[in-house]
């Protein structure tokens, strides 16, 4: 059990910045998520911790010690790799037992820890297989003893998910979450599967083009993302970019609208809603109310999505929950959809981040 | 990308390697270039000789000469070897595992034992030609243009059978099912979807038997009769007491490198226009034909393979055939090995050392400059890429006059030591091992060895316990490769040796030229089991897979 500070972290390549001041703190036993898209740095960061990467500035701490300049194989950290990275010319349990034998340990001992770390990971009779008889998940499945079974301060994970299916990928996705809680290994988990993050994560750092968005649990990510990218990278998000405001906060949305004193003052701003939050065919109080047509109407049994349009032509989409028989719109009915004023997120459209109004 | 503690070891390797290259590639290049460029009476800078090389005749001739040889040959190839290919990947042919492996050994036989063994079956007094003159059939005169090109397709086709096979086993069967299902008819598809997928690898080996035809020395020099091309010109401009210019030759030698180049460049640029990687759903399963179908295929797959193995087999059987002196005698003997064995056992041991000398130097460079290319990316490492292009397209014979025009004189005077064989080898072949190593380390991820040092291994170490046993059997065929192709190097040897430094493959030359064809069976017979060996030993390390040969 260990805690991480990575403090003011600066990483450029030629003509990209990497890394643009990281600072954040893993604590001890947490399960700490870095997402975002592909290139925004998450696996630069955590190739940094574990030694792989060097950075241009800035500390690495691991308890409070420094290790930026502990080289790789004397760090002690896990890392589960997307590609497994089994060695393959070795069995299961001298693959499991490679970290052990490099420490020197006594081979009975080897031998013990082995076999009691793949009986967590469910391969307890697998340990004399070479890994081409091997599925995928089972392959994966090694490589996290393997990086468990040393006793690892700090377990790494570079979307160890991404190459198996989709049935796989929840199982494992568990199990991962089931053994790192009961064996409280400071994690740090690359992703850039949003879902995936919210499922498995104590907290989720959302990351782009190298620099840190927002830092939070996943209900608060969710809830109240801090930029307009969170907003739209986490979960499906209607956007309508630079609405204009009025002086005492006004806003017009095509025949409805509403004030919000927060925004008094300001020139434009970008208005959010979650598909989940719109409200269909009903006229609750404190909410935006106007009128839309349906473009498209799909099922899926236990939701049905609904893609509108309004105020001219405006796209927005909306989930209905239980859909009951027979209330669904078919494609150009028109229909009264409203926007719940607690449920509206504002972002500055200059620079992305949140406003805070409670309406 | 991995820690700072092997910067030093790597980077030494890296400036070891650019050392050699500028020793053994740059400055022998550069004392032939400017060689072309000086009269050879008068010493002055002149542009005389290019303006001989590219207007007189006799030189127009031997440029045309080599155009034709590249183009036949590599047309010749082509048309033996996609069939081949198409027939036994789409088709069920039984043996198929042996015709590879026949045509295999086919390629990796010198093509001067093809030369001389086809003069002994369609030579003037050949033992297949009067016979088939008796029943009326005219046969075209061995000497000349129809001998050189026989022998190079026959000889050559293999590359293309091996790419195109391994190449349309690669095609997920679903695109050419979509194109019929589209209405596409059989040859359509052939013509419309099969042909782009596997043009790359087509190309590559069709451009691949360009660049050998026109480098190789041995088969017009001993099939070519009264037909010049580049290479025998430039050799025999060196060489001829007489008439011997250097300068001339080294502009012929210039204008040679500058043809390879360009069709070397050409293919790249050609397969670099196309990126036909597919994602492989499902692999195709070779189709049953009716009987008469597959009598034909039969019939057209072992027609090819056994025609071209049948110079190995008449070179085994002339060699065990009776002899007094140069003349056969009826019946069988083991005379010509006695005479080997008598008067010339210098050559087979010189062939063995040398080659095991200069494979043992290329495996442990290469494999070295194989992992800098494939794991340490950086624009020294991008030169050395660059460079290691050089052996591919400079033809033996002129890195032979080359070195001798370098190494004759002091600092460095190794002309008539077995080292200067040696080096020529080496640099030679390096560029084969190094692009094995680095193939095979492209397979091995990376992250494998991050994976053993995150363990705890420190980086010297994952390489020995990971990386270095997952590269052995690439490493192992590689050798076996550069083996083979040194113990049957004949063209720059032929410049470079002297009585003392004779190898088999001069030794077999001159007793072709000699008409000792008995000797030069014996020896060819011996070359070709080693040869053989080698290839088993191939299959063995890596799991019977023909491509290694490619």
């Amino acid at each position: 059990m260990s805690r991480v500070d990575l403090q003011h972290i600066n990483k450029s390549y030629p003509g990209v910045k990497a890394l643009d001041d990281v600072d954040l703190t893993v604590n001890s036993g947490e399960f700490f998520t870095l997402l975002g898209p592909s290139g925004c740095g998450k696996t630069t960061l955590l190739r940094a911790v574990a030694g792989f990467n060097t950075h241009d500035s800035g500390r690495i701490l691991v308890d409070g010690k420094r290790i930026d300049n502990v080289p790789a194989h004397r760090r002690n950290i896990g890392m589960v790799y997307q590609d497994y990275a089994i060695f393959p010319h070795m069995t299961v349990a001298d693959n499991v037992g490679f970290g052990l034998a490099m420490r020197r340990r006594p081979r009975q001992e080897i031998a013990e820890r082995v076999a009691r770390v793949l009986d967590l990971v469910q391969l307890g009779g697998h340990a004399q297989r070479m890994p081409h008889e091997l599925s995928g998940g089972q392959q994966q499945r090694v490589a996290l003893a393997r990086a468990m079974v040393i006793n690892p301060q700090i377990l790494l994970m570079d979307e160890p998910l991404s190459n198996l299916d989709a049935k796989l990928r929840v199982e494992l996705r568990d199990d991962i979450r089931d053994l790192q809680r009961s064996l409280g290994i400071t994690t740090i988990y690359v992703t850039h599967d949003q879902e995936e993050a919210l499922v498995i994560s104590d907290r989720i750092c959302i990351m782009q083009s190298g620099r840190v968005h927002q830092i939070g649990g996943p209900q608060e990510v969710y809830a109240r993302p801090a930029t307009l990218f969170v907003a739209s990278f986490v979960g499906a998000m209607n956007v309508m970019p630079d609405l204009p405001v009025g002086q005492g906060g006004e806003i017009k949305l095509g025949d409805g609208g509403c004030t919000v004193q927060a925004l008094a003052g300001r020139g434009t701003v970008t208005l959010a809603i979650r598909p989940e939050d719109v409200v269909l065919r009903a006229r609750p109080d404190k909410a935006v109310v106007l009128g839309g047509a349906v473009d498209k109407v799909t099922f899926a049994g236990r939701e049905a999505f609904y893609r509108l349009t309004c105020d001219g032509d405006r796209r927005v989409l909306a989930h209905v929950y239980r859909p009951d028989q027979g209330q669904l719109e078919s494609a150009g009915v028109r229909v009264d959809l409203a926007f719940p004023l607690a449920r509206l997120h504002f972002f500055d459209p200059a620079d992305g981040r949140r406003i805070e109004a409670s309406p | 990308m991995i820690p700072r503690m092997r910067f030093d070891f790597w980077t030494g390797v890296l400036l070891l390697a650019l050392a050699v290259i500028a020793v053994l590639l740059v400055w022998p290049l550069s004392s032939i270039m400017t060689a072309s460029f000086i009269d050879n009476r008068t010493g002055a800078a002149t542009l005389g000789n290019y303006a001989r090389v590219l207007g007189q005749p006799f030189f127009q001739d031997a440029l045309i000469n080599s155009m034709i040889v590249g183009v036949g040959g590599m047309l010749g190839a082509m048309a033996l070897g996609i069939p081949l290919a198409v027939l036994t990947t789409r088709y069920v042919i039984r043996g198929r595992d042996m015709l590879a492996t026949l045509a295999v050994l086919a390629l990796v036989s010198p093509p001067f034992i093809g030369a001389y063994a086809w003069i002994m079956m369609l030579g003037r007094n050949g033992f297949v030609r009067l016979p088939l003159e008796e029943l009326g059939v005219p046969v075209p005169p061995i000497y000349g243009l129809f001998g050189i090109l026989l022998v190079f397709s026959l000889k050559f086709y293999p590359f293309v059978f091996l790419l195109a096979s391994s190449s349309l086993r690669t095609i997920n069967p679903s695109v050419e099912e979509a194109a019929e299902g589209l209405g596409a008819g059989a040859w359509r598809r052939f013509f419309k979807v099969t042909l782009p997928l596997v043009f790359p690898a087509v190309s590559a080996g069709a451009l691949l038997t360009f660049v050998l035809s026109i480098a190789d020395f041995g088969t017009p020099a001993i099939v070519g009769g009264r037909v010049r091309v580049l290479a025998t010109t430039a050799y025999n401009l060196f060489t001829s007491e007489m008439t011997g210019n250097p300068g001339l030759a080294s502009a012929t030698s210039m204008v040679l490198i500058v043809v390879s180049l360009i069709v070397v460049a050409l293919q790249r640029w050609s397969v670099g226009r196309r990126n036909v990687a597919g994602a492989m759903v499902r692999k195709p399963v070779p189709k049953y034909l009716g009987p008469f179908a597959s009598a034909a295929a039969h019939i057209v797959c072992y027609g090819i393979v056994l025609v071209s193995s049948l110079p190995s087999l008449v070179v085994i059987y002339t060699s065990f055939r009776k002899t007094r002196g140069p003349v056969f005698q009826a019946g069988f003997g083991f005379e010509s090995y006695e005479r080997i064995l008598r008067e010339v056992p210098h050559v087979i041991s010189n062939s063995a050392v040398y080659s095991l000398v200069s494979v043992a130097l290329i495996v442990i460079l290469g494999t070295l400059i194989g992992y800098i290319l494939a794991r340490r990316e950086s624009p020294m490492a991008g030169a050395l890429d660059g460079a290691l292009l050089v052996p591919y397209i400079v033809p033996g014979v002129v890195l032979g006059l080359a070195f001798v025009v370098t190494f004759n004189v002091k600092p460095l005077e190794l002309t008539g030591s077995a080292t200067i064989i040696v080096l020529m080898l080496f640099i030679r072949r390096l560029p084969y091992a190094v692009r094995s190593s680095a193939s095979i380390l492209k397979q091995i991820k990376g992250s494998i060895e991050e994976a053993a040092i995150s363990l705890g291994a420190a980086p010297g170490r994952a390489f020995l316990k990971i990386t270095l046993p997952l590269m052995i059997p690439g490493v192992v065929a590689g050798a076996l490769m550069s083996f083979i192709t040194a113990i049957n190097e004949l063209s720059s040897s032929l410049i470079l040796y002297v009585g003392r430094t004779m190898t088999m493959p001069v030794r077999i030359y001159l007793s072709v030229l000699d008409g000792e064809f008995g000797t030069a069976a014996a020896l060819s017979t011996i070359l070709l089991g080693a040869t053989g060996l080698a290839v088993y030993a191939v299959f063995w390390v890596s799991g019977r897979n023909e491509s290694a040969f490619v």
